[in-house]
């Protein structure tokens, strides 16, 4: 640093003159341009034109046979006809019914896993965390292929193997625990590797401090770490609602063994179907545009929430600081 | 198409907001552009060169057919793709490479789907390309069906005539004689079950109503009707109330199995000789050969019986049977329809197709049928003749049935309240589900609908 004039988080004047000759936009419009370009063709059009296509129906002439079609302005018809179609409302409730039995379940295993694993009783962890966590690593459609299979009357070996021992299951029959058990077994080792980073991360003054109060393993957990890391688990319970919305690869695999999974069991299959089996693209743009309208209030609500809390938080530790 | 999984990684949290918001979006509007269909022109091989079309199906034996025509006709070269077929998602797919810009040059398409695809506009009228010594070649009752509004849209490959396909040992085990009627079937189901607690007679397939229409057809309801500009939808009358109530009472009384068409399930179960007959169509044939018959047991166990009727008279509808129609945009509609006329009403056509031996269609030109009896192999059915069974129920197919052009619609409706049977949901109210569903369809298409 011999030789050098500049102040530290400074920069000379003349760097600042130069800077502010090239103008607001020079380095910003740079950096930014990737960004906004992609943004722009992948997002702001697709959804402007989900938009355009939600507003206008087809009509045609005469029988429908080679007469004329033609785009009609409905403007908001087809958000009427979506919220009026009874599948439609279906799919959020089987969504409402799927996130009740789904996230508490979920989020308690893995953060109850993650737990045991930061514990001091823990052994071989780094092969527990790579077992829990390679369901994960299988993709969706096989993850939902190979359930499929072990839920198949007749040719699963573990429902065969029930049947025999004289326990009647029938799993195809009750779909929405079907799919929450895939779901768990997918995304528990993932977010309790979440889960174990954050644990990792708590000073160990603080445990130490809480051992030296008396503190066995149980209160240690429940009364320090979990609430040191409330932030992970707002944040996980945050993209699994999203993600729950947009349920549709397993119950799409599974609704080809068990017709109880309707073709409209979630909203986003409702969109699917009424574009690729009604060819009805006002309809399935209408249902899309609403099930993102419902997506972004609840992330809003749920980062408004949490956001309010964490300053909260915030302050009230400023003011023990003090 | 975005999953959660790929979603969830995302480790930001206003982009994950964000993104959401327009994840169900993108699905749809990454389906609508429009792109340029690369016409090359001209049609056929005027200029000396080769016309090559493409062409999407997934009829049995196609790939043999598209080769022995491709070998014999150097002018025209056919590019195959087997898609998957259109209940399993390849009406999906077709439509939507319509509405793209890149669909096919011909592609197939079964009866019920068509008028839905022609309403569509996704398929091109071919009228001038058909002249009337080749619509005479045809089974009346296919050109009927390819037939809409005055002008021809598709050339028909197999009429499909029902059969009852039925294990020939579990059937005499417990005494059983092959139904001929409705009422015989029941009994047959009560003893097939009586001998064997496991055994059901046969499968109600929940996710694809094919079957229940060919069944209510049979029966001589008439679904769809038209007169003058509007269209009439009678899913409710006699007819089709007989046919609901009795596979509820079948399904009530446990006497028949509920089971997705063509599944694990349905295989693993006639396999184990726990399902003894299968309700299919001449082409079910070739289905259940290449299904069950890599295992040598099975061959031979297997025999076809004329579907029972109401009246113990020869009665048939038609399940399914495919046709060749050209895509709107196509620019080689004369090389398409050279391919498919050939593909239907050629011995060398109808043979490649047989031959390949997964294949039991039934040509709806009567011509070929000796052709198609000749190339099937009859070991599965221990040598019986199956073609005389397809031909007698072939005359015996109800004339006068039409589709509607709402199909996707209709079907999807019943194949839902199919889904809930067993869960409070019936057949009956599978049907007017259906009905209304239909009804719905069509106004919100701007089509009449008469009564």
């Amino acid at each position: 640093m011999t030789g050098s004039t500049t102040v530290p988080g400074g920069g000379t004047p003349a760097a600042r003159g130069t800077r502010k000759r090239r103008g607001p936009l020079g380095a910003p419009a740079v950096l930014l341009a990737p960004f906004l370009v992609l943004f722009t063709a992948c997002t702001l059009i697709p959804i402007g034109y989900a938009v355009y296509l939600s507003l206008f129906s087809e009509r045609r002439s005469g029988l429908g046979f080679g007469g004329t079609t033609t785009q009609v302005f409905t403007g908001l018809g087809n958000y009427t006809r979506a919220l009026g179609d009874a599948a439609f409302r279906d799919g959020f409730w089987n969504t409402a019914q799927y996130c009740l039995l789904y996230i508490p379940l979920m989020l308690g295993l893995s953060l109850a896993v993650a737990l045991l694993l930061d514990s001091a009783l823990a052994r071989a962890k780094r092969f527990f965390q790579l077992a829990l966590f390679l369901p994960h690593a299988v993709p969706g459609i096989i993850a939902a292929l190979v359930w499929t299979y072990l839920y198949t009357p007749g040719i699963s070996p573990v429902i065969d193997a029930l049947n025999s021992a004289g326990t009647q299951v029938d799993v195809l029959g009750h779909p929405l625990p079907a799919i929450v058990n895939i779901a768990v077994w997918e995304w528990t080792g993932y977010n309790m590797v979440i889960f174990y980073a954050a644990l990792q991360a708590i000073p160990r003054e603080v445990l130490e401090a809480a051992v030296v109060d008396g503190a066995g393993p149980l209160r240690t957990a429940f009364g320090v770490k979990i609430p040191l890391i409330r932030a992970s688990v707002v944040m996980v319970g945050l993209f699994t609602v999203i993600g729950s919305l947009q349920l549709f690869t397993e119950p799409v695999i599974l609704h080809d063994v068990a017709p109880g999974v309707v073709s409209t069991w979630t909203p986003n299959m409702y969109a699917y179907s009424a574009a690729f089996e009604r060819n009805d693209y006002g309809l399935a743009a209408a249902s899309s545009v609403l099930l993102a309208l419902v997506a972004a209030a609840l992330s809003f609500v749920v980062t408004r929430f949490t956001r309010d809390r964490d300053e909260k938080r915030t302050q009230k530790r400023t003011e023990t600081a003090r | 198409m975005s999953s959660p999984a790929l979603h969830r990684r995302r480790a930001l949290r206003l982009a994950a907001a964000a993104t959401a918001t327009v994840l169900g979006v993108t699905l749809l509007a990454a389906c609508g552009s429009d792109g340029d269909k690369s016409a090359s022109g001209a049609d056929a091989g005027s200029d000396g060169k080769p016309v090559s079309i493409t062409f999407w199906g997934w009829a049995k034996g196609t790939k043999d057919v598209v080769q022995a025509f491709n070998a014999s006709h150097p002018n025209i070269q056919v590019t195959f793709e087997e898609i998957p077929s259109g209940n399993a998602g390849g009406y999906a797919k077709i439509s939507n490479a319509v509405k793209a810009g890149n669909a096919p040059d011909v592609f197939n398409v079964e009866y019920p789907q068509l008028p839905d695809f022609v309403s569509q506009g996704a398929v091109q009228d071919i009228s001038k390309l058909v002249p009337a010594d080749l619509k005479g070649k045809y089974l009346p009752q296919s050109m009927e069906l390819t037939t809409l509004g005055g002008a021809t849209w598709a050339l028909p490959l197999d009429a499909s005539p029902q059969a009852l396909y039925y294990r020939k040992d579990l059937f005499e085990k417990a005494g059983v004689a092959v139904p001929k009627t409705w009422d015989e079937f029941k009994d047959a189901a009560a003893k097939l079950k009586a001998a064997d607690a496991n055994t059901r007679i046969a499968t109600f397939f929940p996710d694809d109503p094919s079957t229940f229409e060919a069944m209510a057809w049979q029966a001589g309801a008439k679904w769809y009707g038209t007169s003058g500009d509007s269209w009439k939808v009678d899913m409710a009358g006699a007819d089709t109330k007989k046919v609901a109530d009795y596979w509820q009472g079948l399904i009530a009384d446990d006497l028949i199995r509920v089971q997705p068409s063509f599944s694990q399930q349905w295989t693993a179960s006639l396999q184990k000789g726990e399902t003894a007959a299968y309700l299919g169509a001449a082409w079910g044939g070739g289905v259940l050969k290449s299904t069950l018959g890599t295992d040598p047991a099975a061959n031979g166990k297997w025999a076809v019986a004329p579907m029972p009727s109401w009246d113990g008279q020869p009665a048939s509808g038609m399940l399914g049977g495919t046709t060749f129609a050209v895509s709107k945009d196509s620019k080689k509609a004369k090389a398409a329809v050279e391919f498919a006329t050939w593909a239907t009403t050629t011995p060398e056509g109808i043979q490649a197709r047989i031959a390949s031996g997964s294949s039991s269609a039934y040509p709806a030109d009567p011509e070929l049928v000796p052709v198609a009896k000749a190339a099937f192999k009859t070991d599965f059915y221990g040598g019986q003749d199956i073609y005389a069974i397809y031909q007698d129920a072939a005359k015996a197919i109800k004339p006068n049935w039409s589709w509607g052009p709402t199909m996707g619609s209709t079907n999807s409706a019943m194949k839902d309240a199919f889904g809930k049977l067993g869960q409070g949901g019936t057949v009956p109210a599978a049907v007017d589900a259906a009905q209304q569903a239909t009804l719905a369809e069509l106004k919100n298409r701007g089509l009449k609908v008469a009564g």
